[in-house]
């Protein structure tokens, strides 16, 4: 190891050279940060709010680390009139319906973005995983302080908890909070 | 100038301490000295071994700063508003590249920002944890670890350093083995490609014998993975001593076309030693006894062979005299072993003529180890070779049922071979002229 490292040291690369490449590379390690979160950002600032009533998942493991799984009534294939068509790993638009209580609730699968959806209609873009569909909103991370009263709110107050999502025009949803007991996690 | 490899540090300084020595028995004149030690910058080596310590010492600062300035960050990350946290993490990123930059090209700090750069790979890797979890982004886990690779591969290119390339092939690694366990295991096959496209010339670029042989082992352990995929021995067996011969062949392609004669030995090693570990497997009868093997990967084994045996042909081709002895038997190792997993795939009634030939190709690679020890006059390749034959034998004899007493005297047989065996070796090194100073390597010679 000793020789790798004099090596390295041993041949500097042109500074000029040095400094363009490396310039390069931090671009796109920044170019890289920007955008992982740069659709759900989108769709923070654009989409559509909705209201989502929170399910068990595994009332076991509510707590998986530093976040919470959540699941609601439209991860269930189920749920949905034509949840029996699609299998694992394929990709869907739930169409979902707004209730008289403000809850949003399952209304039917599709295969490609619907053109056209009444006032109180979205679609959002989500995956068949096994039994479940998963629309990337279902990791809401906690901090470390604030882990141990979410598991607890989740556990006592689970049939008040409801998340705030943002649902964009292409069907991309982003989590925005979660309320339970009258608190907020965001 | 010597080649590379003459130039190890504890070579240097067992030239140093022994230059006054020989100019003081009048072996050689004070001129000759002086030539020697400037050939070799012996004057240097202190500087040097100073200056090792130091780019340790500056690393492991690095962490220990990075590590602390991100946990004072999430220490008071509930506080903290979005935008801010945002800033925070992408000015923790672009202060540890620019300022290791600085002090490495501009103050003269060489060590300290090359460091600090490092540092910056680490926190870089952090951020698309703490961006992840400001945006609740849910996802495939090991999506984060194959970015962090890229951002870290850029950087490692860009300053040539084996350090932040060790942790991109680490990253890379890791990223690989969720990509083929969630699904993606027919196209995890471009993983050891990408290695060899971007880790391997980085390793040459930057004369990393460490980044060299971490490369090849991830390429070796994706082979494997990919070939024994749905549970075939055979299958990962045939990639595995395909892709020992592949290894061995570049070693020596290192060597005699002069490619990066320090990366020469310690790729031709690991090559050998994959060699010997897929015939030790082979060895075993259960393995042939293997149920008709699924013919998933054969096409991808078979383009490993081709490319393997064309590397070995061309070091055949190059190599001279005892050399090239040497290299066709391991090339006929790699050849009795593959070609009779490969008719296995077909013919598993032959299972203890394969089990005989997968023996005999096991003691042939051993009797090879063995004479590149002698030729070479190296002890190491010597007891490792004798080691596999004692290995071999005692296997045959516990993995069938004989008697106690066979056992036994397989046991002392093989206990008295191995000792008489060092002894004669020892006393035939002691018989040899003592080796001069400076050993330059032949062309023909085959790396181990």
């Amino acid at each position: 190891m000793n020789t790798d490292l004099k090596n390295s040291l041993a041949q500097p690369p042109r500074w000029r050279a040095t400094l363009l490449a490396l310039v390069a590379a931090v671009l796109l390690q920044v170019l890289i940060l920007v955008a992982l979160p740069a659709r759900k950002a989108l769709t923070l600032a654009n989409g559509r709010p909705v209201l989502l009533k929170v399910e068990p998942v595994d009332p076991y493991s509510i707590l998986s680390g530093y976040y919470v799984t959540l699941g609601y009534p439209i991860s269930r294939p189920e749920a949905f009139a034509n949840g029996n068509e699609f299998k694992h790993q394929e990709r869907i638009y739930a169409i979902i319906e707004r209730g008289e209580d403000g809850f949003w609730k399952p209304l039917t699968l599709a295969r490609e973005l619907p053109r056209e959806l009444a006032e109180n209609q979205l679609a959002i873009y989500g995956q068949v995983e096994y039994r479940r569909i998963e629309y990337g909103i279902e990791t809401l991370y906690i901090p470390e302080t604030r882990r141990h009263a979410v598991a607890e709110d989740l556990r006592l107050h689970r049939e008040s908890a409801f998340v705030e999502v943002k649902i964009d025009a292409a069907g991309n949803a982003a989590l925005e909070r979660l309320h339970v007991a009258d608190r907020v996690y965001e | 100038m010597f080649p590379r490899q003459n130039q190890s540090a504890k070579f240097r300084a067992a030239l140093k301490n022994e230059l006054p020595l020989w100019v003081e028995h009048g072996v050689i004149s004070e001129a000759e000295a002086r030539r020697l030690s400037d050939a070799y910058q012996l004057e240097a080596l202190r500087a040097e071994s100073s200056r090792l310590l130091s780019a340790v010492i500056f690393t492991v600062g690095g962490l220990l700063l990075g590590g602390g300035l991100l946990s004072l960050v999430a220490a008071n990350w509930d506080e903290l508003s979005r935008p801010l946290k945002l800033t925070i993490l992408f000015a923790a990123l672009l202060g540890f590249h620019t300022s290791g930059y600085l002090l490495w090209q501009r103050a003269g700090w060489r060590r300290l920002g090359e460091a600090l750069l490092f540092a910056g790979c680490l926190v870089f890797g952090a951020n698309i944890g703490l961006i992840a979890q400001t945006y609740n982004i849910s996802g495939d886990w090991y999506g984060a670890f194959g970015a962090w690779a890229v951002g870290s591969l850029a950087v490692a290119w860009a300053l040539r350093s084996w350090v932040i390339g060790l942790l991109a092939l680490f990253t890379s690694f890791i990223w690989f083995t969720g990509f083929h366990n969630d699904g993606y295991d027919n196209i995890s096959f471009l993983y050891p490609l990408a290695v060899a496209g971007t880790v391997l010339p980085l390793a040459m670029a930057a004369h990393s014998r460490v980044l060299n042989v971490g490369g090849w082992l991830g390429i070796l352990i994706a082979v494997c993975v990919f070939a024994g995929d749905d549970g075939s021995a055979k299958q990962l067996l045939l990639a595995m001593t395909a892709a020992g011969l592949l290894v061995w062949a570049v070693g020596n392609l290192h060597r005699l076309y002069g490619w990066r004669q320090e990366l020469a030995n310690s790729t031709a090693a690991l090559g050998l030693t994959t060699l010997a570990t897929g015939a030790y497997f082979l060895s075993l009868h259960a393995v042939w006894e293997e149920a008709q093997a699924r013919q998933l990967r054969v096409v991808f084994c078979l383009t490993l062979l081709a490319l393997a045996l064309a590397a070995a042909i061309a070091v055949l081709l190059r190599a001279r005299a005892t050399a090239q002895r040497l290299a066709f038997g391991v090339l006929a190792v790699a050849v009795l072993l593959c070609g009779s997993v490969l008719l296995a795939l077909d013919a598993t009634r032959l299972d203890v003529l394969f089990t005989i030939i997968a023996n005999l190709a096991a003691l042939l690679l051993a009797a090879i180890i063995i004479a590149i020890g002698i030729g070479e006059e190296r002890r190491v390749p010597f007891w490792l070779g004798s080691v596999y034959v004692v290995l071999l034998v005692l296997s045959r004899f516990l993995e069938y049922e004989t008697s106690l007493l066979l056992k036994a005297a397989a046991f002392l047989g093989c206990g008295i071979a191995v000792i008489l065996a060092g002894i004669r070796y020892e006393t035939y090194l002691r018989r040899q002229d003592p080796p001069p100073p400076v050993s330059q390597t032949s062309p023909t010679e085959v790396a181990l």
